[in-house]
């Protein structure tokens, strides 16, 4: 009687210890899908570049400096063999110079007035749209993730599986301050 | 959008001569319901003369069939020549390129594409439905009330219908100024609360709206609970600031709205108790207060296009 107790016991632990550790498998996966996501969002927008810069460049007189460093992290970029880490540096710095240069579109009317440069600009609206949403989706998988990590009991299955704790994405110190527009006229 | 000032000026200038016509009619009607009554009153009067107290249980009952053929039956075209006179010219008041057909509603595929509802009504009817273009924004909305029916058999096999209401109010189309592919849908968090009693519904809902997604904005997440198919395309729809629109059209609606994103529109569904755009039968109708109340359900439902900004046409889809 006691060993059929105890065969039922242990039974019962092993189905859930296998739902918790499933549990964790399919949280780690959502959080690498979802980097995925942004890798191939970031992507799309790395190709859109090179179109952007040859529509640009015509116009654009003052920004030469900026339009040459966004052309110089788009080839680091697709040149591969980067960690996480890297990419989203190098996507936080594209960010940045981008943002700088929408800012400048504003100074040249025969730039804004070409349909080829407003379908692009939407279409680079579009993108960054879209990379906002995959890292506020990111953001969202990691956090819940991370509450597995660390809550009981999910904790124990997750440091016996040797899973530690993952980084939201935070936007960078330069990209909370103000854009200094007279700033990146200067470049 | 025009403004309340706009409409009471509107209404003394435009409306009152339509309205002073149909308050004859009204009137005439309030008489006919009275002397019908008075008809019936007597005819089962001298009946019971004849069949004695068998009357007490026939007579209530007969005076409210006589009364709701009467009601129905004399305002059938009053309500028609309402529609046509008051409720088109304030469609056109607030925009005149809209179309307006006072018996055209949402067909019934379209409603149950909008994902929604997942009932599948058995009784489906509406009117009111109006179409255009505001802005760069194609709409179109009509008034809707779909039920399901469910049956009961005592012991005795009497058979007795029961209806649920699945929605009732106005449903809002629109052309999203976003491209997507998968389905999002948005619904009030206090269904729970509120629907508890059907089952029916709760357990369709629960089953078949696929990944819960949880958003960021506490004040959104309290009203909502969104459902979806892509975790990533659902945060491209619901960017922070149209949570914040969407919030914001929900206070001052008052109602209970429900969305959904699917097939590149936007569909919102906004619950009402009452019948809209009718008119009053008992009272008169040279009162305002009605006629701005048509005015403001009418500027709720086109206003979602500016109120949740579907004008902004920044992607690449124009």
């Amino acid at each position: 009687m006691l060993l059929i107790g105890l065969g039922v016991l242990a039974v019962v632990l092993v189905l859930v210890y296998l739902a918790f550790y499933n549990t964790m498998i399919s949280k780690k996966n959502q959080v690498t899908n979802v980097f995925a996501t942004i890798d191939a969002l970031l992507k799309k927008r790395f190709d859109l570049i090179p179109n952007l810069i040859s529509s640009c460049q015509t116009y654009m007189n003052y920004e030469k400096g900026t339009l040459t460093q966004i052309t110089e992290l788009r080839t680091k970029a697709i040149s591969g063999n980067l960690s996480d880490d890297q990419k989203v540096d190098l996507e936080n710095q594209m960010t940045k110079l981008l943002g700088g240069i929408k800012i400048a579109f504003e100074n040249y009317p025969d730039l804004k007035a070409s349909q080829n440069f407003l379908q692009l600009q939407a279409a680079l609206n579009e993108v960054e749209e879209q990379i906002s949403a995959a890292r506020r989706a990111y953001n969202a998988s990691v956090t819940d993730y991370n509450n597995a990590v660390e809550m009981f009991p999910t904790n124990m299955i997750a440091s016996s599986m040797g899973l530690a704790q993952k980084k939201v994405f935070e936007v960078p110190e330069e990209e909370r301050k103000n854009v200094n527009v007279g700033e990146l006229f200067k470049k | 959008m025009k403004s309340a000032e706009e409409f009471a000026k509107f209404f003394e200038t435009s409306l009152q001569v339509p309205l002073a016509e149909l308050e004859q009619k009204r009137k005439q009607i309030v008489f006919n319901i009275w002397i019908s009554l008075l008809v019936a009153f007597g005819v089962l009067s001298l009946l019971s003369i004849f069949i004695g107290s068998a009357a007490l249980i026939i007579f209530p009952i007969a005076a409210l069939i006589v009364f709701l053929i009467v009601r129905f039956g004399f305002t059938k075209n009053y309500v028609q020549e309402f529609k046509d006179k008051v409720i088109r010219s304030i469609v056109a008041f607030i925009d005149p390129s809209l179309n307006y057909r006072s018996d055209g509603f949402i067909p019934m595929d379209t409603f149950m594409s909008s994902e929604i509802f997942k009932v599948y009504p058995d009784r489906y009817n509406g009117d009111d439905f109006v179409s255009g273009i505001v802005g760069k924004t194609q709409v179109t909305f009509s008034e809707l009330h779909a039920e399901y029916k469910t049956e009961t058999t005592d012991k005795d096999g009497h058979r007795q219908e029961y209806w649920h209401t699945i929605f009732k109010g106005l449903l809002v189309i629109a052309d999203f100024n976003k491209n997507f592919e998968g389905k999002t849908v948005v619904l009030p968090d206090t269904a729970e609360r509120l629907f508890g009693g059907f089952g029916k519904m709760l357990q369709s809902w629960n089953l078949m709206r696929g990944q819960l997604i949880q958003l960021e904005d506490p004040e959104f997440e309290k009203l909502f609970a969104v459902y979806g198919d892509n975790q990533v395309e659902a945060r491209y729809i619901l960017s922070t600031s149209l949570m914040k629109r969407i919030v914001d059209f929900k206070n001052k609606s008052g109602k209970q709205i429900y969305l959904s994103f699917v097939g590149s529109r936007i569909y919102v569904a906004i619950s009402y108790s009452k019948s809209l755009f009718e008119p009053r039968v008992f009272k008169t109708l040279l009162d305002i207060r009605p006629a701005q109340e048509y005015f403001t359900d009418l500027e709720l439902a086109l206003g979602v296009v500016d109120d949740l900004n579907l004008n902004t046409r920044i992607w690449s889809k124009q």
